[in-house]
């Protein structure tokens, strides 16, 4: 038995079942590719105080409504609105909002939901939000609840210049603060994809210290471009509208929740003489080809498919999403309907299970691997991987007893 | 750096290193006749080649956002205001003899819109010398005595609360009206105002209050809109005002039937606030006009030259000309529109300006000759107006309160009927409604744009940065000439005392003679601030002649004039003779005298420029050639040359135009003609000076009068 058994094969035996483990936990932590896109959010940002920037916040509030209509739900969109348009006293239409000069919609309507209003959109909170660092008594709807298999859109608009947006008419937001800001996002795994699409002038100019991956970013100007506004409402006295925003809205408003129009479809939508600026986008940081990507996958709520035969057999999910990838994204409506149905359900159940997940996660490596290891996924998998672990043990164990 | 340090300690003499500025300062002041003639040439250059420089005006505010709503007034409101019109014009309520008729009349038709109403009884207050009230603001204090039932004024006030608003802000319209003789424009103006008025009771957009004043014009309309801004700002707290009202039963029937009439309506008794006044307007209709088209005319110059912000006059002018269509003008020298040279002058820098342009395409600052003329006559009228510092409208109470505001006058051509009426009520109403939507869409003062410009055209403008040049060039050679004569009458004594004393002599009076002679500029110094002192107090003496009751201007002025002399002979006397007689036989004594003359000028025409930029730019124009040029009148004789005479012809004909009286003299004669030009004029002028609490009477009174002085008495000074 002794020749059997030497020192050195008892060492291999040892590392077996550690080389298993570390293999396995490698796989996961590797989140880019393991997170299934299983939910989406929308931050969506007016910074620009005064009655004369009301186009500013008309902006924001159309993509709001834009977000919402495609599926996005309240408690999933982060609105800051710089200033209140709807009351300010100079407005001729007391608690409206309009964006068109023909006044057959109020953006304003009853279910609005303002997260931060007024003096609350600092570049502070802005960047609190983003991080997810906030102070303990900020209630869970001002927080962006974001996980690894979130897309988030961020759509700002404002006043900008070259590597700045001004916030408030008193600070300003860099693009290296914007740019750390999502490397920060990224490291705590509060995004899966990230899509930045800003208003301003010399829009572009914000996004050039960005690194993170999975980052697509869009902006209305080129550096040293204004964006302009589209139309004055003469009867509001105002502007309602910026160009960029409103040919998004236009494109927007042609689809509903089932259509598949692709993110590129979108940006090669912006005609150059109308806007009076270059769109830019940046795509540099996103893998996959913009083509394939619907654009509602960012702008909407609207995931991948898992169809799953028996009803609580869903664990290898991540096979079947593989299999959803591959399959091409002009597919009935019946598949994108049965796909919906399905998308409801997931997204809840992920989003409860996550944010737990998350607080320990940076704390100590031991923890890291807990959490993997609770991670429903790969149950049957470990459970095989602790099955061999086991034999070896059993040797061991055997042989010391003897 | 090191090495030459090292090289200076081990040099044994060290060369005396001069920095490069002083060695600057000794060219300029070595050469300060050329410098001067030069500074002088392109200050008088720069000044005419202001309109060529002046820049478009542009909104400077981001909030203004003028003619961004279309208009909202319509025929329904034009026909109020018609109906007010024709209520005011009926003869009926013309037939009371105090015109209280016309302002319940007026006080009834703001009641029916909702608006709150108030009467405000105002004494008017003579302009009176305050010698101490210079710069001072407004008194509220004043004890007012007096004063009869018979003269007193009513304003009334309407005042439209802003639905949403704070009622922190206020926009102030006012149209100036006199209930015993009012002509057919006042009524017009009142009706506009209505028209207005009555939009703005049911928009949902006003931001800030809107206050609508009409003020009783019959004592003056700066008068009656002072007094209700007086009353406005200062509150009192004292009773002095109630008891007066209650002393007259015509007031008090006025005040009682309106409550009896309406009650329950927002009538009050008590002086009605809105907030704080973001800007206001003042609407007058002009009676006749030879206009043939409509014009609207915008006067802007408040006390002491200030102006209001530019954006409030751009927004004017961009909602007049684009979209009401109404020709803009602003005040022009009609004299000047004419003058051949000024035209000959204008098509030089225009082919000069194409020549550039052919040399170079990128400059553009050629302007046809037509508009330089009329630029230059726009900015002379600005300059003319800024220096007298006297406001051209009740616009310029206001500006005492800081708040912005302009006189708007417009003039239609005139015709009776009815579609034309309605014409320019429609589109007066709408400029005024244009104006005040653009004002209620401001956050804050009017702040972004210049308060310090000229303007050459309604469109143009030169701003501080620019027209300051031509001044600063015009009193550049000031100090060097000063510090040049120094130095020349301190060498030149030095040379003459060297070569006339012999070496032994020299030894134990030199250094005590050093120390005298450095000194000597003292008794210079004495002098001119004797003949300062001299102008201080000429500049007092107007406060107890006004105290002589019925007295001509004429006589006044002679008084004055007597008075003065009378009163430089004594301080001379007492002052400066003891010390005079000991240094007149001094050679130079002049030119340290000019020296001193000049140095003060120098610190006159900086302190003015900075309270009032225009007088101080035309006292430069004319004191500074007379100080440079000033040279006793014998030296010259005595030299004979061309050169002399030449020199002596200009300081004779410069120590006549720049005496204050004749300056004036021949300024009215420019403009209107030397017919009517009379003696009493300048006592008349001087009068509404001070009455204006304007800066030009003291820079005259105490910089120019004894710049003067001290000028002609180098001219005859014996040497």
């Amino acid at each position: 038995m002794e020749t059997f058994i030497n020192p050195k094969s008892l060492f291999h035996l040892l590392l077996l079942p550690c080389l298993l483990l570390y293999s396995s936990i490698a796989y996961n932590s590797s989140p880019v590719e393991a997170a299934m896109h299983t939910n989406n959010w929308a931050v969506l940002v007016c910074t620009s105080r005064f009655w004369f920037n009301y186009r500013h916040m008309a902006n924001t509030l159309s993509l709001y409504r834009t977000v919402k209509r495609l599926g996005i739900p309240d408690e999933r969109i982060i609105l800051m609105l710089a200033d209140d348009m709807a009351c300010n006293t100079r407005n001729k239409y007391p608690a409206q909002v309009f964006n068109n000069e023909n006044h057959r919609l109020n953006l304003y309507g009853d279910n609005v939901e303002v997260d931060y209003r007024g003096y609350e959109v600092t570049v502070e909170n802005f960047l609190r939000v983003l991080t997810g660092r906030h102070e303990t008594a900020v209630p869970r709807s001002k927080r962006l609840l974001s996980d690894e298999g979130s897309h988030i859109l961020l759509y700002m608009t404002g006043h900008g210049g070259d590597e700045f947006l001004k916030f408030q008419d008193s600070e300003e937001l860099q693009s290296h603060d914007l740019a750390d800001a999502v490397k920060q996002m990224k490291e705590k795994h509060r995004f899966k994809e990230l899509l930045i699409m800003v208003d301003t002038c010399q829009a572009a100019t914000l996004f050039n210290q960005l690194q993170s991956p999975g980052v697509l970013a869009i902006g209305s100007s080129m550096k040293g471009e204004n964006s302009y506004s589209h139309h004055l409402d003469s009867d509001v006295g105002v502007s309602v509208v910026d160009r960029f925003t409103y040919y998004t809205l236009a494109f927007f408003e042609r689809l509903n929740i089932y259509d598949n129009a692709s993110l590129s479809s979108l940006f090669s939508s912006y005609n150059p003489s109308l806007l009076m600026s270059t769109t830019y986008y940046r795509k540099d940081l996103y893998k996959r080809r913009l083509e394939e990507v619907p654009v509602t996958n960012f702008f909407g709520s609207v995931m991948e498919t898992i169809h799953t035969d028996a009803a609580y057999k869903a664990l290898s999910r991540r096979n079947s999403g593989r299999f959803e990838d591959e399959m091409s994204l002009d597919q009935s409506v019946h598949h994108i309907k049965r796909r919906m149905l399905i998308k409801v359900n997931d997204g809840d159940e992920i989003h409860d299970i996550n944010p737990e997940g998350e607080e320990g996660a940076s704390k100590c490596p031991w923890s890291t691997f807990r959490n993997k290891f609770q991670k429903a996924e790969n149950v049957d998998s470990l459970l095989n991987y602790g099955l061999v672990a086991m034999i070896p043990l059993l040797v061991i164990s055997t042989w010391l007893v003897q | 750096m090191a090495e030459t340090k090292e090289k200076s300690l081990s040099d044994e003499k060290p060369k005396p290193r001069v920095r490069p500025i002083v060695r600057l300062g000794i060219f300029l002041i070595s050469h300060s006749f050329h410098v001067s003639v030069v500074c002088c040439t392109a200050g008088v250059l720069a000044l005419f080649l202001l309109p060529v420089l002046a820049k478009n005006t542009y909104i400077s505010e981001n909030a203004l956002m003028p003619g961004s709503a279309s208009p909202m007034l319509s025929n329904q409101h034009v026909s109020d205001g018609n109906r007010l019109v024709k209520d005011l014009t009926n003869p009926n309520s013309k037939s009371s003899e105090t015109g209280i008729e016309s302002h319940k009349i007026i006080a009834q038709y703001m009641l029916d819109l909702g608006a709150e109403v108030s009467f405000h009884k105002f004494h008017p207050q003579m302009n009176q010398f305050h010698p101490l009230h210079f710069f001072s603001s407004p008194d509220s204090g004043k004890i007012q005595e007096n004063y009869s039932c018979s003269s007193y004024g009513i304003n009334t006030v309407g005042i439209i609360r802003a639905p949403h608003g704070d009622g922190k802000e206020a926009i102030v319209l006012v149209t100036p009206y006199n209930a015993l003789k009012s002509g057919f424009g006042e009524a017009l103006s009142l009706g506009i105002a209505y028209s207005v008025f009555s939009l703005l009771t049911q928009v949902t957009w006003l931001a800030k209050d809107i206050i609508w004043l009409v003020a009783d014009s019959q004592y003056g309309e700066y008068a009656a809109v002072a007094a209700w801004l007086r009353e406005y700002q200062t509150p009192k707290f004292s009773s002095l005002s109630t008891p007066n009202a209650e002393m007259c039963p015509d007031v008090n029937n006025l005040f009682e039937l309106k409550g009896h009439s309406i009650s329950g309506s927002k009538f009050s008794n008590s002086f009605r606030r809105a907030g704080t006044m973001a800007s206001a307007l003042v609407l007058k209709v002009r009676d006749q006009n030879e206009q043939f088209e409509d014009t609207i005319s915008i006067y802007a110059e408040a006390s002491n030259g200030q102006m209001p912000n530019l954006d409030l006059i751009n927004v004017v002018n961009y909602l007049a000309v684009h979209r009401q269509g109404l020709r803009v003008n602003v005040e022009k020298l009609w004299s000047l529109l004419n003058s051949s040279w000024l035209k000959s002058l204008g098509e030089i820098f225009e082919s000069l300006a194409k020549v550039a342009k052919s040399l170079y395409p990128k400059w553009k600052f050629g302007i046809p000759a037509t508009e330089y003329v009329e630029g230059t006559a726009t900015l002379a009228s600005s300059l003319y107006y800024q220096a007298l510092g006297v406001p051209t409208g009740p616009h310029g109470a206001f500006r005492d309160y800081q708040v912005d505001a302009i006189t708007l006058e417009i003039s239609p051509k005139f015709s009776l009927d009815k579609v034309w009426r309605n014409d320019i009520l429609l589109r007066g109403g709408r400029l005024i409604e244009g104006v005040i939507r653009s004002v209620n869409n401001l956050l804050e003062k009017f702040h972004q744009s210049f308060f310090l410009y000229l303007l050459t055209s309604p469109s143009k403008f030169v701003s501080v940065g620019v027209y300051m040049i031509a001044f600063a060039f015009l009193i550049a050679p000031l100090p060097m000439v000063a510090a040049s004569l120094y130095v020349d009458a301190n060498s030149s004594s030095n040379c003459s005392k060297g070569d006339s004393s012999t070496p032994s002599a020299i030894t134990d009076t030199d250094e005590h003679s050093i120390a005298i002679r450095s000194w000597r500029w003292l008794n210079s110094a004495k002098l001119v601030f004797i003949v300062h002192l001299w102008g201080a107090i000429v500049s007092l003496l107007p406060y107890f002649i006004s105290q002589i009751p019925d007295c001509s201007p004429t006589t006044s002025f002679m008084i004055w004039v007597l008075l003065s002399i009378l009163s430089l002979l004594t301080l001379n006397s007492v002052l400066a003779s003891p010390l005079a007689c000991a240094k007149a036989t001094q050679e130079k004594e002049w030119a340290l005298v000019k020296s001193v003359t000049i140095s003060s000028v120098f610190i006159g025409l900086g302190l003015m420029s900075v309270i009032n930029f225009a007088t101080a730019e035309i006292g430069a124009l004319l004191m500074v050639p007379m100080c440079l040029l000033a040279q006793p009148l014998k030296l010259d004789v005595r030299a004979g040359t061309l050169r002399s005479f030449c020199r002596m012809i200009c300081n004779l004909v410069l120590g006549h135009i720049a005496f204050p009286p004749a300056a004036l003299f021949l300024l009215k004669g420019m403009l209107d003609g030397f017919g009517n030009a009379n003696v009493g004029d300048f006592w008349m002028w001087v009068e509404s000076l001070w009455a204006w609490n304007s800066a030009t009477y003291l820079f005259i009174g105490m910089v120019q009068l004894p710049c003067w002085v001290l000028c002609i008495s180098i001219l005859f000074h014996t040497c």
